[in-house]
């Protein structure tokens, strides 16, 4: 096991140790900012220029974000109650025949 | 160019290699001919004439087989084919099977030779020895769940081929035609027979679960090669029977959206590949359906960057799989500590299926998006949009980031093979390559004038898709920040594969028991009747029984002459 930031785990690949802080917990806690910050400064494109697009519906302000948004949020959410939630079963559901680890030659 | 050679399918060198492959015990043959084949094919693919070419006919019992039609659509598959025979046959280098190693090059093989089949005749032969020599790469595996999706896998796909050559012979009875062109159509018995028999290849909606049930269950080096071939020559087939059938562009679009929501919750990562595969046939599928010169450069130029793109993802997850020894997402995370080229490449193939701009999705994806919507489908292109999101999530964030990042799990263990990180190189250089130099990518398509007049890298459309990706980017990074994305988890998600997994089988089952018992009741009524019968007789007939009895002998008298006037009037009655 590693400790907290790496630096002391010799099994780490040579080259992954200056991308280490890519696992930092600050970096983690800060993707929701930095995504927010990008988002927005590419729906603030639309204010300066106008879009064109063949379906008129993509020229409002900023309707790619928020289809984006949406449909990634919509996306989670049926496959986590819908699909999780009507049609999850157990590991063994199929006699334990749905297990992938013993499939490498 | 060498006319002696005009004639010979790409085809037919990969094929022998296959068998040669088959006979020889020694693996650095076998290895070398898993890469000399290619090579060779790639040369007779450049050696074709210019313009449409139709060759290497054999006549045979009466029937023309056309193995060598070289044209605009033949062409960009073709190539495809082989540039992805030479990057599996790399990628597995370092295996040492025998049936592996000929079951792949004679699966490319028959790939290629259905690409550039004339007739549906040929194109039987080769769709058939696609299903059974690519089946040996799942049951390479050597695992019962393997075997069992394997033959499961082999039921659908020869009965893809029966539908096809059933709908083959119809359609020739009717119209003396064995041609395999755009003269196939839904509106007859024999086409539409043909078109179900290309939607279970491509798997269609309700006709998808036996991607997802044998794909995930393969060998490493297995999943790699079948993602590129069967599903990719079923849209291949499409497009050159059936563009422009609208029927295809509802089907399609419900391809690219029901998968994502499958892929979201599920924690085999080789199937959520699996279920991206999926959708981004439904893609090709829309663009073959709208039909115009640039639906099918979309769906052409999407095949091809797909199959490059796909490869790697199920190459960095084959990586994966050999050096952790699985792939479920709730047992990874942290790997790019250990895995850091694997990691690179994974991201790579992540960014290209996501269609990021500089990367190959996004100038084939966007030839559809355009042809979709210029044709007024609207609400299909909406479609087509959320679905495109929903790629980021499964391929584009799921995929990369629980394996390579995520909760470190604390797997230290050794980067992939040379040979495989080769390959995995060579995939993502021509996903870079193709997403800076997408005129090579746009004169390889069936039109390619049409697409030399799109231009994918307008200002407009690199803000709208930025904006679309990072939108989406965003609601994962809220999502988690809320705790509302599920926990990735052991367990599985029923598919229609419940119908013949569970419900058909037990419904056999159900069957077999009621008639053992049906079986033993009719036994038991048998019996019983048999006792009580034979008892009767006994009772009449036996030493003991009536018949035995002393019975007078005046009366047995009487009996005797009234039998016998009985015979007598009988006898004189009778004509």
């Amino acid at each position: 096991m590693s400790d907290q930031n790496g630096k002391h785990d010799e099994l780490i690949h040579p080259v992954a140790r200056p991308f280490l802080w890519l696992d930092a917990a600050w970096l983690k806690s800060s993707m929701i900012w930095i995504f927010l910050v990008a988002t927005l400064g590419f729906v603030a494109v639309d204010f300066f220029h106008h879009r064109h697009e063949y379906v008129h519906l993509a020229e409002f302000y900023g309707f790619y974000a928020m289809w984006g948004f949406g449909a990634f949020v919509l996306a989670v959410m049926v496959g986590w109650f819908a699909i999780r939630g009507l049609l999850g079963r157990d590991e063994d559901y199929w006699d334990g025949d749905d297990t992938d680890e013993e499939g490498q030659s | 160019m060498i006319e002696a050679f005009y004639d010979v399918s790409p085809a037919w060198p990969v094929i022998i290699a296959g068998l040669l492959a088959a006979a020889f015990p020694l693996y650095q043959v076998r290895k070398g001919l898993a890469l000399l084949a290619p090579i060779l094919a790639l040369g007779l693919w450049f050696n074709a004439p210019s313009g449409d070419h139709l060759g290497g006919i054999i006549e045979l019992g009466g029937f023309r087989l056309e193995t060598f039609r070289f044209d605009g659509l033949s062409r960009i598959w073709g190539l495809i084919f082989i540039i992805a025979a030479f990057i599996n046959g790399l990628y597995g280098l370092h295996e040492k099977d025998r049936v592996a190693d000929a079951s792949g090059l004679i699966y490319a093989g028959a790939g290629l030779g259905a690409v550039f089949a004339g007739d549906l005749l040929s194109l039987f032969f080769f769709w058939e020895l696609t299903a059974i020599s690519s089946v040996f790469l799942i049951w390479g595996a050597r695992n019962q769940a393997a075997y069992k999706a394997g033959l499961r896998y082999l039921a659908i796909h020869v009965l893809s081929g029966v539908l096809l050559l059933t709908g083959a012979v119809i359609r020739a009875s009717e119209t003396g035609s064995w041609a395999f062109d755009e003269t196939l159509s839904i509106e007859t018995l024999g086409g539409f027979l043909i078109f179900i028999a290309f939607g279970i290849k491509c798997a269609f909606p309700f006709l998808h679960n036996w991607l997802q049930d044998a794909y995930p269950k393969a060998t490493i080096t297995g999943a790699v090669v079948l993602s590129a071939f069967t599903t990719k020559l079923a849209v291949y087939a499409l497009a050159r029977g059936y563009a422009g059938t609208e029927q295809l562009i509802w089907i399609g679009a419900i391809m690219t959206a029901f998968p994502v929501f499958f892929a979201v919750v599920e924690n085999d990562l080789r199937k959520v590949l699996s279920y991206s595969l999926n959708n981004q046939l439904g893609f090709m599928v829309v663009g073959i359906g709208v039909g115009t010169e640039l639906a099918i450069n979309g769906a052409a130029a999407h095949a091809f960057v797909h199959i490059i793109y796909k490869a790697l993802l199920f190459m960095s997850m084959g990586a994966v799989l050999m050096r952790v020894g699985t792939v479920k997402a709730s047992e990874l995370g942290g790997l790019f500590k250990s895995m850091p080229a694997t990691t690179v490449f994974c991201l790579i193939g992540a960014a290209s299926i996501s269609a990021f701009p500089l990367f190959s999705g996004f100038v084939a994806k966007a030839l559809t998006l355009a042809a979709v919507a210029q044709d007024g489908h609207w609400l299909v292109w909406l479609v087509l949009v959320f679905a495109s999101a929903g790629v980021l999530e499964h391929s584009g964030i799921k995929i990369p980031y629980f394996a390579f990042f995520s909760h470190d799990r604390g797997h230290r263990v050794r980067e992939a093979p040379a040979n495989m990180l080769m390959a995995m190189g060579i995939a993502a250089l021509i996903c870079v390559y193709l997403g800076v130099n997408y005129g090579v990518l746009y004169e390889l398509v069936p039109f390619p004038e049409a697409a030399l007049h799109y231009e994918p890298y307008t200002f407009d459309h690199i803000v709208g898709q930025m904006q679309l990706l990072l939108g989406a980017m965003f609601a994962f990074a809220f999502l988690v920040r809320m705790k509302w994305y599920p926990d990735e988890k052991r367990g599985v998600n029923i598919d229609t594969d419940w119908f013949y997994r569970r419900f058909l089988a037990d419904t056999v089952n159900w069957g077999h028991a009621m008639f053992g018992r049906l079986w033993a009741s009719l036994g038991n009524l048998v019996t019983g009747f048999r006792t009580r019968t034979g008892g009767k007789l006994f009772e009449v007939f036996s030493p003991i029984g009536a018949l035995s009895r002393d019975i007078p002998s005046g009366l047995l008298a009487i009996w005797t002459s009234a039998l016998l006037a009985i015979v007598l009037l009988i006898a004189y009655l009778a004509p």
